[in-house]
């Protein structure tokens, strides 16, 4: 018996299944209505057979994913609106870049801060003791380095990175819109403020980022090559430069978990988070809300278009 | 005839049971008999390798000595008859020292604490040179250790380890913890301050006071006490300071290669930082870093070592210091007003206020 009279027989005892079923229940119809049931239900089971088919390679079982998935987000979209591209892939990646190594010099550096914490012996131990953990500090180092070089590259020869830059510049208008929210929470005023990409939120956000980078890479290489530092520099600048590490990583850590942490993950509109930082992706109902200047612009950059593209008559 | 007999060698029996009853003392050597031979002064005994075993005790040997009251066989009680045929044995302290002894001597469990230790091992492993009691306590003179007189006293003890450890008595001698025990400096720490008494270990055994880890905690029990550190003028927060710092702080997770106190100060050369034999002499700093930090320069000394943060006299780290800590609470006062607003306000339009 070939494998194809295999599943020949199988599909009949099938048919021959749900044939006897829907027997059983049409029983007490009239002939004329049963003999419709038997056609519908011939018809669907027809279609899940030849679906069944249609999935059989991996790579069709992939299409037909894909298929569901893009189902499942037109279903969405019903409510949400259309979906735009907040961040774009290598903005994402950044990110992820930049997190974990954040994660890994925090959790391998605030245990040396402070080492009577009761978790600090375990996130030691977890490594192998205090040598390898200082190994994978300087691994997640050199991470938040790499992440600093990619991004100046970024701002500089990307095209959505020097847009970006110069819309994060702190205008006058971020601090009329902070005024503006902190009157909009005490319930003086009816309006929030409009806010366009970046809202001063994320502008203080990124800068914060950007001066920790600079005092933590800065003071954390003098620390990693304190052997070559004291050839050219007296002792002290060492201490500085430690006690600038020390302090630098507590702002920032406590900016993170705090601020940060509250702005996307414990915010109720947020929590517990999204996977915007994942698909980079930001529904016209958020856009609306949030960035209604930015979703403004565009909007008049596609009527504008539009109209470009009407050929004349 | 049989039952006389009988009767004759119950009687014969029960006066010689008797006899232990009546006559203790005689049935043991007196101290006359013993100084019969040993108390005449030239009673000594070349050895093999030619040194000379001094045999001489009398009565006076004892005299003062804790041991006052005891007589030569209360220790030596394998000498039987006299004179003896082999040479006795050497005394065993624990015949009498253990806790629950009817011998009048102190109720200590301190003993046991020996066996395990580097001379206990030692002698277990039949090293025949290694310490017994007698050989840091003294033979006949021994005294309380109170006592100024006994080989285990503050002063006396260093000496007294000297004589099997001669090369590192010879660099105690001079450290400043030396200098201060022969001055009578009641806090200095001898041989004994640091390794401990009955129970030293080797530095490289981990349950040792003076183990890679332990030396800042053992340091520390002085140079962390700011009533002892205060009356010499010394800083009691180099403890702190060092606990700080990186090498304290690898050191408190069980790093071991990492410097402690005894890895720039010294091990039993100890000596001021103005002492130019000192390790940490700003001359010698180059030196003593490089140790680890190979290629170490002048740079090394310049800047106080045992730097403190919140203290003025850092200067510029201070004011680093100061600078961040005012930039942390202003810059998470700002936020966390602000979040509390934010919720603030979300609560007030929940609640349907506009």
């Amino acid at each position: 018996m070939s494998a194809n009279d295999k599943k020949e027989s199988k599909q009949d005892t099938l048919e021959r299944e749900v044939e006897s079923v829907v027997d059983e229940e049409t029983a007490g119809l009239d002939p004329a209505e049963a003999g419709r049931i038997r056609e519908k239900v011939r018809a669907r089971v027809l279609e899940e057979v030849e679906r069944e088919r249609r999935i059989r390679t991996a790579a069709e079982r992939r299409a037909e994913e894909r298929r569901r998935r893009e189902e499942k987000r037109r279903e969405r979209l019903h409510e949400e609106g259309e979906m735009f591209e907040r961040f774009n892939r290598n903005f994402r990646f950044q990110h992820i870049v930049m997190f974990t190594s954040v994660i890994i010099l925090v959790i391998t550096g605030m245990p040396i801060k402070f080492p009577e914490f009761v978790l600090s012996r375990f996130l030691v131990n977890m490594w192998g003791g205090i040598h390898n953990a200082t190994i994978v500090h300087r691994i997640g180092a050199g991470m938040l380095i790499y992440f600093m070089v990619h991004h100046l590259f970024y701002t500089v020869f990307s095209r959505q990175g020097r847009r970006d830059f110069i819309l994060l510049i702190p205008t006058p208008k971020d601090a009329r819109d902070a005024v503006q929210n902190v009157r909009h929470f005490l319930g003086k005023t009816g309006e929030k403020p409009r806010f366009g990409r970046f809202s001063y939120i994320e502008k203080f956000d990124y800068w914060a980022v950007y001066w920790g980078c600079v005092i933590m890479i800065g003071s954390g290489v003098f620390l990693w090559g304190e052997e070559i530092v004291l050839k050219f520099f007296p002792k002290y600048v060492l201490d500085v430069a430690h006690e600038m590490h020390s302090d630098e990583a507590m702002l920032a850590t406590l900016a993170i978990v705090i601020w940060h942490f509250y702005n996307v993950h414990f915010n109720p509109d947020r929590f517990p988070g999204t996977l915007m930082w994942w698909h980079g992706q930001i529904s016209e109902h958020e856009m609306k809300e949030e960035h209604p200047l930015e979703y403004e612009e565009i909007m008049a950059k596609r009527s504008k278009q539009k109209a470009a593209e009407v050929p004349n008559p | 005839m049989r039952g006389t007999f009988l009767a004759a060698a119950i009687f014969i029996a029960l006066g010689v049971i008797a006899q232990g009853f009546w006559f203790p003392a005689d049935a043991r050597i007196s101290l006359e008999k013993c100084t019969l031979c040993h108390g005449k002064p030239e009673f000594r005994k070349i050895l093999v390798d030619g040194k000379i075993r001094d045999l001489f005790a009398t009565a006076d040997s004892l005299k003062g000595s804790v041991h006052e009251k005891k007589t030569c066989v209360d220790c030596h009680f394998d000498v039987s008859e006299i004179p003896h045929r082999q040479r006795p044995q050497r005394v065993t302290c624990t015949h009498c020292h253990y806790k629950g002894n009817a011998e009048g001597a102190p109720q200590s469990d301190a003993y046991l604490e020996y066996f395990g230790s580097v001379h206990g091992n030692a002698i277990a492993g039949g090293n025949t040179k290694a310490p017994l009691c007698q050989d840091c306590h003294g033979n006949h003179s021994i005294h309380k250790t109170k006592d100024p007189t006994s080989a285990v006293s503050r002063g006396n003890v260093a000496e007294t380890c000297g004589r099997c450890h001669i090369e590192i008595y010879a660099v105690y001698k001079t450290s400043i913890h030396g200098v201060a025990v022969s001055q009578g400096i009641p806090e200095a720490p001898s041989c004994t301050g640091c390794h401990g008494e009955h129970k030293i270990y080797a530095h490289k055994d981990p349950k040792s006071t003076v183990f890679a880890t332990h030396v800042a905690a053992q340091c520390s029990t002085c140079h962390g006490s700011v009533s002892i550190m205060s009356k010499y003028g010394i800083e009691a927060e180099q403890v702190t300071t060092y606990q700080n710092s990186f090498h304290g702080v690898a050191s408190g997770f069980g790093s071991r290669t990492v410097a402690n106190c005894a890895s720039c100060h010294g091990v039993h050369d100890i000596r001021p930082s103005e002492d130019p034999r000192s390790m940490v002499n700003p001359k010698n700093i180059p030196a003593t870093c490089g140790k680890c930090h190979p290629g170490a320069n002048p740079n090394f000394a310049v800047g106080k070592m045992h730097v403190d943060s919140h203290s003025k006299e850092s200067g510029i780290i201070y004011y680093t210091a100061q600078f961040f800590k005012y930039l942390t609470i202003g810059t998470m006062l700002a936020l966390i007003a602000h979040i509390f607003l934010d919720m603030y306000g979300r609560t007030r339009r929940l609640r349907g206020d506009k």
